[in-house]
């Protein structure tokens, strides 16, 4: 019985990169086989014979042959990845891991806090719930940037998100300084969580972004009072062969390539380290 | 408890007699056993000569079984390209391979051969390979097998076991692949019925010098291991073992139970390849991600999550510890940490 390679990538086309602010770009690939993965999983993106990382795909879980990738210059990888171009040829391995688990989202309000270049990950399931809208209560999407020039899809998030499904779909936009054009809301993202018209009870909480940023919008959220098992996050760990492997990604009896990297906050709340 | 041998199944092999069965199974097989250099085991490819400088006895190899079925550094991808190797090599036979050594596949085969997710490069080595192992008939300095509920002498994942005795072997399959082999070289085995009791007793023997031993270092029961690391989490022991670290990893690479690798890509003329490469989680950059977040910052932390695995993180997802007694990393740390002080250090306050 043949086996599948688990560390043999897919050829992939960059079709087009979006610069979203001055260290994000978002790129929009094509596979050459399919790669279908859910809102929360992630994939493996290599520039070939170079060296590979993780990410979690921004675009909508329904469109099948192609995905987007969000990514922030922050290393070796993501650097030289910065430096694609329309038509380059990268690797892509996936999809790995726990997506969010939209069927216990199902009736409820759900509520998004995103920081920086975490809101990649809140789009595609952002997307994900647009889709069935029906299917849930309401979305409230509270979105964090440094600066009114490091907010990501600024199209979407200043404008046509805003205007999808009034009565359904709403969104707090903050950023933690401003600048001379900025007329909306200052302050970290944490301030968009003050004055919920919320029914906690029937409702679930996603978070994304930097490990501080998740820190205290966690326990902001619990604070507010949501129960641990209300609160899903994703957790950024060293995620490097994506099977539960290579043993980067451990943490407490979990591989976050596996187990997670969405994980309910009551399931590792118990585990040190895990902010860090 | 030793469990009595009885004649069901056994069979004695002489010395010359495991010397025709190397040389007949030479032919499916790359075959390697240990071979004495200053005074220590490595493994040696046995070629025309046969088993004569081979030591079937004694204790296990310097290098953990580990290398055969996963090696320092394999090529696990050319891409984009789908086929997986070029040249179809002989699968490997182990002679002489001693009980930690197999206690550690309970890992290794949870770890790389389990679903979803299956390591054809594992998985195939495993069941092509052929494992005839062999009780130890010593044990050494840095031994402690018994002490974590591992035997000096094999008890699973064996294809064939030998029980050295004067002039030859005691010979029990374990596995049809085994049994195989051992009838198809009917001719070179007689009855063990005069050996069985002799064997009984040198196991029990050895066990019992080898627990005399192990008294000395006085690791916690392994029972109460668990407990005691994880009552220790927070103290300030990991700080003090950190000491003499100096990073190096020798112990996370002879360790048989070690299984942490990282993929590394490099261009190979107009290919791209990938490599997989052992890897050692008290280097600073294991668990660091592409933004500097570290959770593991500090050498104490990375430290104690060398033991969080061993003997927490295992004994909750399969059962065992990733720890098999083998005494390697204490011979191999330039630092003098000696894995049993650690453990002894654990229950005291």
């Amino acid at each position: 019985m043949m086996i599948d390679n688990p560390y043999l990538p897919i050829k992939t086309e960059v079709l087009n990169v979006i610069e979203e602010s001055s260290n994000i770009k978002t790129f929009r690939l094509k596979p050459e086989s399919l790669l279908h993965f859910k809102a929360g999983q992630f994939v493996e993106m290599s520039i070939p014979g170079r060296g590979e990382a993780p990410f979690t795909p921004s675009s909508s879980q329904y469109e099948k042959d192609k995905l987007e990738i969000t990514i922030m210059k922050a290393g070796r990888v993501t650097s030289m990845i910065h430096s694609l171009k329309k038509g380059d040829i990268v690797g892509l391995r996936g999809p790995y891991g726990k997506e969010y688990p939209l069927s216990e989202f199902e009736g409820k309000e759900i509520l998004l806090v995103g920081g920086g270049v975490g809101l990649a990950p809140l789009r595609a399931l952002f997307l994900a719930l647009v889709h069935d809208i029906e299917k849930y209560k309401n979305v409230l999407f509270c979105c964090g940037s440094r600066t009114p020039s490091d907010i990501i899809y600024k199209d979407c998030v200043l404008d046509k998100w805003h205007n999808l499904d009034k009565k359904r779909i709403k969104l707090r936009i903050t950023v933690d300084r401003k600048d001379d054009s900025w007329k909306g809301n200052v302050g970290l993202v944490t301030t968009t969580l003050d004055n919920l018209d919320i029914n906690l009870k029937n409702s679930v909480s996603i978070v994304c972004g930097p490990p501080i940023m998740m820190k205290f919008a966690t326990f902001k959220l619990l604070e507010i009072g949501y129960k641990p098992d209300q609160i899903y996050l994703s957790m950024e760990k060293n995620m490097s062969c994506g099977v539960g492997k290579c043993g980067h990604c451990r943490l407490g009896n979990f591989y976050a390539c596996k187990d997670g990297p969405v994980f309910r906050y009551d399931k590792i709340s118990h585990i040190h380290e895990i902010w860090d | 408890m030793i469990p009595e041998r009885t004649t069901l199944n056994l069979y004695f092999i002489n010395k010359p007699n495991l010397d025709r069965l190397a040389k007949s199974l030479s032919k499916t097989y790359k075959i390697f056993a240990p071979a004495k250099s200053d005074n220590k085991r490595f493994y040696k490819e046995i070629g025309e000569n046969g088993l004569v400088d081979s030591v079937i006895g004694e204790i296990r190899a310097v290098e953990p079984v580990k290398n055969f079925y996963f090696p320092a550094r394999t090529k696990v991808a050319e891409y984009f390209s789908k086929k997986t190797s070029d040249k179809k090599e002989k699968p490997i036979a182990i002679i002489g391979a001693k009980s930690c050594d197999l206690a550690s596949f309970r890992v290794m085969d949870y770890v790389y051969a389990k679903e979803p997710f299956r390591d054809p490069f594992y998985v195939s080595k495993r069941e092509e390979g052929l494992i005839i192992s062999s009780d130890c008939t010593c044990y050494g300095e840095t031994c402690f097998c018994v002490a974590i509920g591992i035997m000096p002498y094999p008890t699973e994942n064996f294809d064939i076991n030998l029980s050295e005795i004067d002039g030859g072997y005691v010979a029990e399959p374990g596995s049809p692949k085994g049994e195989k082999i051992i009838k198809e070289h009917s001719e070179l085995f007689q009855s063990a019925e005069p050996y069985i009791e002799k064997i009984n007793s040198n196991r029990k023997k050895l066990k019992e010098d080898l627990s005399e031993h192990v008294k000395k270092s006085n690791i916690p029961p392994k029972d109460s291991v668990q407990g005691a690391f994880k009552s220790k989490f927070d103290s300030n022991l990991w700080e003090d073992v950190a000491k003499t670290c100096v990073e190096c990893g020798a112990c996370n690479m002879i360790c048989p139970a070690c299984h942490c690798f990282i993929l590394m890509d490099q261009k190979n003329g107009n290919n791209f390849e990938r490599l997989k490469m052992w890897d050692s989680c008290l280097l600073m950059s294991f668990a660091r991600v592409a933004g500097g977040a570290n959770p593991r910052k500090l050498l104490a932390q990375r430290l104690r999550n060398r033991f969080d695995k061993k003997f927490n993180f295992f004994l909750d997802t399969i059962g065992v510890f990733g720890c098999t007694g083998c005494g390697r990393c204490t011979e191999a740390c330039p630092g003098k940490i000696d894995i049993r002080e650690v453990l002894s250090k654990l229950q005291r306050s």
